[in-house]
């Protein structure tokens, strides 16, 4: 109910815009989508077939949810059929043709798993026997209460008197078993909540424990920052101090030259 | 072990029995078989000393077992529901019209074998399974604060060792720059003195090549 009227809601809106191009299209769509629902309800019924659940009503809901079904195969397939007819006119949307075809492959997918199921209700039906309730039963218990006598009326009395007395022995029973329980699931329960806080204990630790590897990690960047620049600065060191040498040798040459030069004068 | 005894009876005939402890059980249970009042379907406990003995009766069929008082309700009356599914499973309708102990040589096994499950798995009751598997999650989670503590400590001995170096490249930056500024002015020192190095020899030369000290013939 609720889907015819979004379904409708969906046509009214959509024909304003589409100009009721897309219309078929979204028909054969929810068309589909309501024939894969009934083919799930069918087989739903089916699988009850055999079982103790297996009753006359079951039987007649099987047969409306078939006559259901193929209306709604007979409905999508002229939508399906306008739809087609639409696509080899000019001028059609090459994505719609795409999304008929695809609607075209999904509606005989559907048909395939409807008629599967229609044969295996078949079989089932003709295999197995509704389950008829024994309604004879309770026209007896009707006749008996018409016969009562006021002795048997004292023996009901002391019957549910003594039916009283079971069912007061049962629920105590049953209070105690349920106390126990209650008792069992209250330490689980105080058990989980110890987990809890100790799961909280840890976050508390690991999250002091991720400053720390803040600090190491500011550590280590100054350390390699300050070992670069160190770096560079030795290998300017390293540059002038081959400078240097060159300028002592260069000295020291000179130096000789000039002593040399002042011997040769004074040996004259 | 939870459950030391339990049998299988109708009305007042045992038909079988199991005992786990050489006890008195036997004796006592049939005293209860013989009190148990009615015969409607009935759950009913009733404490002996430090055992408590629990009666299920169902359908004419009664089954009994004796516990530890610390078994609590729910696991004995778990094994009485079992053992009479059981029972009744694999005898049917013979139950009532069977001699006494007529069943005690094929149940007996049973009954014990129940009777270990029902005192030794935890996985007969739910409730304690779940108590278990919290208990391991409790010590896993124990375990893992202190993993996470000692990872702690290791972390501080980081942090103190990550600090040192950091001190340490800085005195090395340090150092470096001092160098490099003691290379420069050796190698400036040098460079002032090949320049004047150099211009005495230029002025002795122009000098001699002038005729005098003066320079008397180049001015």
């Amino acid at each position: 109910m609720s889907f015819q009227d979004l379904e409708s809601g969906r046509g009214r809106s959509t024909r304003k815009f589409n100009g009721g191009r897309q219309d078929s299209t979204q028909a054969v769509a929810s068309g589909i989508f309501q024939i894969n629902t009934g083919v799930s309800t069918f087989q739903r019924l089916v699988n009850t077939l055999g079982t103790p659940k297996d009753t006359p009503e079951l039987r007649e809901k099987l047969h409306k949810t078939r006559l259901h079904i193929g209306q709604l195969v007979k409905d999508t397939s002229a939508k399906l059929k306008e739809a087609s007819e639409t696509d080899h006119q000019s001028g059609v949307n090459p994505s719609k043709k795409i999304a008929d075809a695809k609607l075209a492959r999904d509606f005989q997918a559907v048909l395939k798993e409807f008629q599967k199921a229609q044969q295996t209700a078949a079989e089932r039906e003709t295999t197995y026997t509704p389950f008829v309730p024994q309604s004879a039963l309770p026209s007896s218990y009707t006749a008996g209460e018409v016969d009562k006598v006021p002795e048997q009326r004292a023996q009901l009395q002391e019957s549910k008197r003594q039916e009283l007395v079971l069912l007061d022995n049962e629920i105590a029973f049953n209070e105690a078993v349920i106390e126990e329980r209650e008792q069992g699931i209250q330490e689980i329960h105080q058990q989980i909540g110890e987990v809890n806080e100790i799961f909280k204990d840890l976050a508390v630790l690991v999250n002091d424990q991720g400053v720390m590897i803040d600090d190491i990690g500011t550590h280590i960047d100054n350390s390699r920052a300050a070992t670069s620049q160190g770096k560079s600065q030795l290998v300017q060191a390293a540059k002038t101090q081959k400078s240097n040498s060159s300028l002592t040798c260069l000295l020291l040459v000179i130096f000789g030259i000039v002593l040399l030069i002042v011997i040769i004068v004074l040996a004259a | 072990m939870a459950i030391l005894y339990a049998l299988v009876a109708r009305g007042t005939v045992v038909l079988s029995e199991f005992t786990a402890t050489s006890t008195n059980a036997s004796t006592i249970a049939k005293q209860i078989l013989e009190k148990v009042p009615g015969d409607n379907d009935s759950n009913v406990s009733y404490s002996q000393d430090r055992y408590v003995f629990h009666v299920k009766r169902t359908d004419g069929l009664t089954v009994l077992c004796m516990a530890e008082e610390t078994a609590g309700r729910r696991i004995p009356f778990a094994f009485l529901e079992d053992i009479h599914q059981r029972f009744v499973r694999t005898y049917g309708r013979a139950v009532h019209t069977a001699l006494a102990y007529a069943m005690n040589e094929e149940f007996s096994r049973v009954l014990s074998q129940q009777i270990d499950y029902y005192s030794n798995d935890p996985n007969a009751d739910r409730i304690n399974r779940i108590k278990g598997e919290m208990n391991q999650v409790r010590g896993v989670m124990i375990e893992n604060i202190d993993k996470v503590l000692d990872r702690g400590e290791r972390l501080e001995l980081l942090v103190d060792k990550t600090a040192n170096m950091q001190g340490n490249t800085f005195r090395f930056r340090k150092q470096a720059r001092r160098f490099r500024s003691n290379v420069w002015w050796r190698n400036c020192k040098l460079t002032v003195l090949l320049i004047l190095l150099l211009l005495v020899i230029i002025y002795i030369a122009v000098a001699f090549l002038c005729h005098g000290p003066t320079l008397p013939s180049c001015i």
